[in-house]
């Protein structure tokens, strides 16, 4: 390698025995007094770019281990992980009033790498086993739980949790090396009581604890038909400690009754996600869906952490692959796991305030991806960052990933107003905006989707509200026509 | 800003689409308006027929409500604060305004719809909707509920769909 000044602790302004927190905290630093915005003097981008090198190697446990040795195989730019950006515009307008822009991040592992070795599952299941499942639902659901088994591999550990207002551990915590016994433990269950989501929950993560050491992917299927009352903020706390202890929920709701808005922030806060299904046999497909997307897992867990400018706010963040879903607004995002063949990608919005004309650059937010590995964790720096154009310049067209997304996800809100439009007692509003969604939903050729809406439409003039499977196909369907056609035809086609 | 060619919201620069009907923004000088998707309603700016000044001095007041459908002036108290709705038999409060003779039922007003309020302090006409079934619009703007908007002289301001221009005459 070239032998400039290459002390990347000197660079950090750190000690060679720096712990890993102690390098993070200090590129942040480091990276806000060195940016270009702020550090107008000459040099300033050239010292920037010191400092993005110095953390790529010495935030890598491999690379920065080759360093101290003296190795020469240290190579800043050789990275498992890829990511980019895209903008909506390529520039950011010299504008004496605020504007939005449009950025999408992706990430994945690198295509030379190769001969991923697995990782283990440490997978709890959690059955809604009230009165309503009673009958075919729970039949089908101890099949599909049957089935995980045989997914399974010898190492993975599985526990599987019964609840209605009672929490029941059904199967402890344990290796897959004995099938029978969870055909014996799962086969007398019965549907009987209501629903409370946190008791089953809380014993769930409780079952997942007991095997958390050593590389496992930990995760919680929570599949239910019920609406819990009471409990919400306590299961909001348990998911949120569920992120931090690097456990991922992802929930299944089967019919029309759960409370979907609750399911997705309890699933959204752990990086899991939560599908709508209305008919039974999907719920096959999905349980061996997930075992195999956490199969390919190359991290257990990406955690995102987003610091915007001052001047800048993050206005949303939505989840565009793996599956798509909101984010929370939040500074620490939990994404789940990153596959081996599948990247993450986000689409992010951010409102920008007055931008005068002599700046050159600006910064939208600096954030860090965490990878927890079993090779130990890798921080990934990146900058979302443009440079200023005058706001009369020709534009050219955003790009067609970026476009399409947020045509997308403009339908998606647009239901989720009517919904609002209803909860403020607007019905006509409501009425209005569902023709609207029907109307741009036929432009687009979504003519399913459309009839859905133009029938809820109609709902909504006579009944002053959604019919609740219409409520759910509509936000559901919205927000599946945000992940790119190959993906849906692909779901389509498992779902058959 | 840039405004919606369809329903007249305000969306930020760089935006792509309007956030309140879904359809897609243009630049302002861009007429190739042809291409859009036509939601079903559109919003016009309309310019209401001219109200009579004579009339309006003859009533020596400050504030009036001029209806240029039927080129009619609206009978309003001479409070500070009037609710103006549609009275139904049997109701207890009722408003102080009644919207009967101007079909209210048909044009979709509730029983106690908005209120109008005089501020003496800044000397400025406020109205405000009490969470009625179809809104209050100023301008074609819908206004949310329970909270105050300023009137200026010129608005149009509708209650369901019952459109009145606002006056409000200077004193000298």
């Amino acid at each position: 390698m070239v032998n400039k000044d290459t002390n990347y602790y000197r660079k950090l302004n750190i000690h060679p025995s720096a712990s890993k927190e102690e390098v993070k905290r200090a590129y942040r630093r480091a990276v806000k007094k060195a940016h270009p915005d702020v550090n107008k003097r000459d040099g300033a981008t050239e010292l920037f770019l010191e400092i993005q090198e110095a953390f790529s190697v010495l935030s890598i446990p491999e690379q920065r281990q080759a360093y101290d040795q003296g190795r020469d195989d240290v190579d800043p730019t050789s990275l498992p992980i890829e990511i980019a950006s895209q903008f909506s515009r390529e520039g950011i307008f010299q504008l004496d009033e605020p504007q939005i822009i449009y950025a999408i991040i992706n990430i994945k592992v690198s295509e030379e790498i190769k001969n991923i070795e697995e990782l283990p599952l440490n997978i709890s299941v959690v059955l809604d086993t009230s009165t309503s499942m009673d009958g075919a639902r729970l039949e089908i659901l101890k099949a599909a739980t049957r089935d995980i088994f045989r997914d399974l591999k010898d190492e993975d550990i599985i526990s599987v949790i019964s609840f209605n207002d009672r929490a029941k551990v059904v199967l402890p915590s344990q290796n897959v090396s004995n099938p029978q016994s969870l055909d014996s433990s799962i086969s007398p269950l019965y549907a009987a009581g209501g629903t409370e989501i946190f008791q089953g929950l809380e014993i769930g993560l409780e079952e997942i604890m007991k095997n958390i050491r050593g590389q496992y992917v930990n995760h919680i299927l929570l599949i239910t038909d019920g609406h819990t009352y009471g409990d919400e903020k306590k299961c909001q706390e348990l998911a949120n400690h569920a992120a931090r202890r690097g456990v991922v929920i992802s929930a299944l709701g089967i019919g029309n009754e759960w409370n979907d808005e609750f399911i997705d922030q309890i699933t959204s806060q752990t990086g899991g996600q939560s599908l709508y299904i209305k008919e039974l046999n999907q719920v096959k497909p999905f349980f061996r869906n997930n075992v195999q997307q956490l199969q390919k897992a190359y991290a257990k867990q990406l955690i995102l952490e987003l610091q915007t400018a001052p001047d800048v706010e993050l206005l949303s963040a939505f989840r565009l692959l793996p599956d798509a879903n909101p984010l929370p607004a939040e500074k620490t995002i939990s994404l789940g796991v990153l596959n081996q063949d599948q990247p993450h990608r986000i689409l992010f919005e951010f409102l920008v305030d007055p931008i005068p004309s002599k700046v050159e650059r600006v910064l939208l937010a600096d954030g860090i991806f965490t990878l927890k590995r079993k090779t130990g964790d890798l921080d990934i720096p990146f900058l979302l960052e443009r440079k200023t154009i005058p706001s009369d310049e020709e534009i050219s067209p955003p790009p067609e990933i970026i476009f399409n997304a947020i045509s997308h996800l403009t339908l998606y809100r647009l239901q989720e107003k009517a919904q609002q439009d209803l909860a403020k007692n607007k019905p006509d509003a409501a009425y209005q905006r569902m023709i609207n969604l029907a109307s741009h939903l036929m432009s687009r050729e979504e003519r399913t989707l459309a009839k859905i809406a133009m029938k809820e439409a109609d709902h909504i003039k006579s009944h002053h509200n959604f019919s609740p499977e219409g409520k759910k196909q509509i936000k559901y369907g919205t927000r599946r026509l945000m992940l790119p056609g190959e993906i849906r035809e692909n779901q389509d086609h498992d779902q058959l | 800003m840039i405004n919606c060619k369809i329903c007249k919201n305000k969306e930020y620069v760089g935006s792509f689409f309007c956030s309140e009907c879904g359809s897609q923004l243009l630049a302002d000088d861009d007429l190739d308006i042809d291409t859009l998707v036509i939601p079903s309603r559109e919003k016009r700016d309309t310019k209401p027929s001219a109200p009579d000044q004579k009339e309006l001095a003859q009533r020596d007041t400050d504030f009036a409500l001029y209806n240029p459908e039927r080129g009619k002036y609206l009978d309003i108290p001479p409070n500070h604060e009037f609710t103006i709705g549609r009275h139904v038999e049997g109701q207890v409060i009722t408003p102080d305004v009644d919207l009967n003779p101007y079909d209210a039922f048909e044009n979709g007003i509730s029983r106690l719809h908005a209120t109008i309020r005089f501020d003496p302090q800044s000397q400025q006409y406020f109205v405000l909707d009490l969470g009625s079934a179809n809104g209050t619009s100023v301008n074609n703007y819908e206004i949310p509920a329970n909270s105050e908007v300023p009137l200026k002289h010129g608005d149009e301001v509708k209650f369901g769909k019952l459109k009145f221009t606002v006056l409000i005459p200077e004193n000298e």
